[in-house]
């Protein structure tokens, strides 16, 4: 395997290789979760209005290039106070949607797989994350790095190269080889060809371990929630927009990929251009006015992947583009007061050993999630219901949830440079294997180390928590 | 009972304040997951009330999603499918409770055709649904929308789990005017949630159709 690649080539996808390309679309699945939790983590959600505000007219009464009066700088200062205030969130609220249909996307493809008899197998979730960053998706032309990094218009440009609809054409000079696809929707549309073609419904086991039941899956939360203006709170997510499948034969696995894709791309992408969109070139047009490409469910209420990142791109660009017409500036950035200055690719070697401690444990929790999310695809009935609803919506929610947004909050100073640094959750794959205790153990003990830290992030609550988990092998 | 109608103390976001100024009895009778939700005489927080449903505050707290012990102590709300989010102190078994408690009267449904409506509401209903179908009469309870998470906060309970900010508050700087500005929004918000209250049952009693939605839209 290429170093750097999330997984080795599939020219087309045929019944000899269905097993295989089948795992590619889930390890394309896992690929996007740490990214796009490492750039939600960077953003202050629910910053200081008033703290904010005061900064904005400093910074504005200290670059004003167009002699704008105070009171203009003010009403200025007090509107952008507002704007972020609404944007920070959404913004959070938009990319935690996202994050949350990718594990859904994980679960979906993993159903495909475990239910497929002699094509398929259980899914591979365990040790998938990339360990080389910047990592490339092969298939997409050309290849373009993805890293873990903080909220910029360059990650989100990658982002919107992750889930574009469109083909964007290479340039010629940089083709250095054959590619074979353009898009994620069309790696699946080429398992789709397969299975429309070679397979019939007797080659699924309908009773295999899946995913299905309707509580493990919720389009949204608090946390897909944000507020508007006069503070009613929006949902970024909505139900009709598909949940889990039951794949049971070669329609249910079509629709189930098609979920993916129409979440992802959108189920109208391919007509417009007048509004926001990326060129075949690869070149963000945005537009005077926000005006998305394409929804992903029936009632139009929720916006595919592509296009909730396409607008965050360019309600930053516009909005950076009226404060610099309105200052006289070339390169006021507004993001600076609700992004925080997280570094990029960081590894857990990166920090001082008391982080170590706190960031190891919180990879192994990291993967602890693929341990169960592993078992529920080897376990039926009540034993797989209490890995999920006790063991992985506990996870997500109290202890990855709360350590990596604890985390993205910590600063030490370099001993090199003497420079003060931000700390993030790694994401990172931990090595269970390497111990003959269960992952389970190995958790709870990298807990009590965790919790040994001076001004640990880390209580016994945390510990508590993980004690309730079930005992998953791996 | 209006929800609002003792004195302010807040600052920022979070109106309702203020102490009972009473004491948690030692060993709760009754187990349940908010104010107004007790079964009986002496079953609240404090050990003191009168009567069914006029009970201040839960004998039971938790945090959040699957952190409840036992059954009929899920707060619901912020996080959970359609049918949790249906069940507000009435969930079948340990863990399966949606959400924490106690439920602030400024708790919105997050999932489902109610989506933004209070989940304290339609915990209440439940409640006297339920003592309804035992010959039972139920008081009002000390706020008629719920405990506003001030109050809870000035009563030593927090608030529950989620990181999109207070549930109920607005983006203006000026301290008095916000606290206005959100009272106005919390009494708005309890005032549709319990205009629409029929419908947020309805649609729960039609919970698998939303759960199938997604299936059946192909």
């Amino acid at each position: 395997m290429k170093k750097g690649t999330l997984f080795q080539l599939v020219d087309d996808v045929t019944p000899a290789n269905l097993k295989q390309a089948m795992q590619q679309a889930i390890e394309i699945e896992i690929a996007t979760i740490p990214v796009y939790l490492y750039t939600y983590y960077s953003i202050t959600r629910v910053p200081d209005q008033g703290a904010i505000t005061k900064q904005i007219l400093a910074d504005f009464k200290a670059q004003n290039k167009c002699e704008k009066t105070d009171a203009e700088l003010e009403e200025a200062a007090e509107k952008l106070g507002l704007d972020i205030m609404v944007f920070a969130n959404k913004a959070g609220s938009l990319i935690m949607s996202v994050a949350v249909e990718e594990m859904l996307h994980m679960s979906l493809s993993s159903n495909i797989k475990n239910a497929l008899k002699k094509y398929g197998g259980l899914p591979e979730l365990v040790g998938k994350t990339p360990k080389h960053w910047p990592a490339f998706l092969p298939g997409h032309e050309p290849p373009f790095p993805i890293n873990r990094a903080k909220l910029t218009l360059d990650q989100l440009y990658t982002f919107l190269l992750i889930e574009s609809p469109l083909p964007v054409v290479p340039d010629p000079k940089s083709k250095a080889k054959a590619i074979p696809y353009d898009t994620i929707g069309d790696y699946y549309q080429k398992i789709i060809d397969c299975m429309n073609k070679y397979l019939t419904d007797d080659d699924f086991d309908a009773d295999a371990p899946q995913l299905i039941n309707s509580k493990f899956y919720s389009q949204n939360n608090v946390d897909t929630v944000y507020y508007d203006a006069d503070h009613k709170p929006q949902f970024s997510n909505e139900e009709d927009s598909g949940g889990l499948v039951h794949v049971t034969s070669v329609a249910t696995a079509v629709h189930a990929m098609d979920e993916i894709v129409e979440q992802g791309e959108g189920a109208t992408s391919k007509t417009g251009k007048k509004g926001d969109h990326l060129t075949h070139d690869g070149k963000v047009v945005c537009a005077t006015k926000i005006n998305p490409l394409s929804y992903d469910d029936p009632s139009k209420g929720e916006l595919s992947h592509f296009d909730k990142f396409l607008e965050i791109y360019c309600t930053i660009q516009r909005t950076n583009h009226d404060l610099n017409m309105f200052l006289g500036t070339e390169d006021f950035d507004y993001t600076k007061y609700f992004i925080k200055d997280l570094p990029t690719n960081p590894a857990t070697t990166d920090y001082p050993e008391d982080i170590q401690k706190v960031c190891t444990l919180n990879n192994a929790i990291y993967t602890y999630l693929f341990v169960m999310a592993e078992g529920c695809y080897k376990k039926k009935g009540h034993t797989q219901f209490e890995i999920f609803m006790f063991g992985i919506h506990k996870t997500m929610i109290w202890l990855l949830n709360t350590i990596s947004d604890s985390m993205a909050g910590l600063t030490y100073t370099d001993p090199k440079d003497k420079t003060t640094k931000c700390v993030s959750a790694t994401f990172e794959d931990y090595d269970f294997s390497k111990s003959t205790a269960s992952p389970k153990e190995q958790v709870i003990a990298l807990g009590e180390i965790a919790m040994k830290v001076k001004n640990s992030i880390i209580n016994q609550g945390v510990l508590d928590i993980i004690h309730d988990l079930p005992d998953v092998e791996l | 009972m209006e929800n609002f109608k003792y004195s302010q103390k807040a600052n920022g976001c979070g109106s309702g304040g203020g102490s009972s100024n009473k004491t948690d009895i030692q060993v709760p009778i009754e187990l349940h997951a908010c104010m107004g939700l007790n079964a009986c005489k002496g079953h609240d927080r404090y050990g003191d009330n009168d009567c069914a449903g006029a009970g201040y505050c839960a004998t039971q707290v938790h945090y959040c999603h699957t952190m409840n012990n036992c059954r009929g102590q899920g707060g619901c709300g912020l996080y959970g499918d359609t049918e949790e989010q249906c069940t507000p102190g009435a969930n079948d078994c340990a863990w399966q409770g949606s959400c924490g408690t106690p439920i602030p009267a400024e708790r919105f449904i997050t999932q489902g055709k109610s989506k933004g409506r209070s989940v304290w509401q339609l915990a209440r209903k439940l409640f006297e649904d339920r003592m309804d179908n035992a010959n039972r009469n139920v008081q009002e309870a000390p706020f008629r929308y719920g405990p506003p998470i001030k109050w809870l906060q000035d009563n030593g309970r927090g608030e529950s789990c989620g990181y999109s900010g207070h549930k109920n508050c607005a983006f203006i700087i000026n301290a008095e005017d916000r606290l206005k500005a959100q009272e106005k929004s919390s009494r708005q918000f309890s005032q549709e949630s319990a205009r629409l209250l029929d419908n947020t049952v309805e649609n729960c009693n039609n919970c698998d159709e939303v759960e199938n939605a997604s299936l059946k839209k192909k």
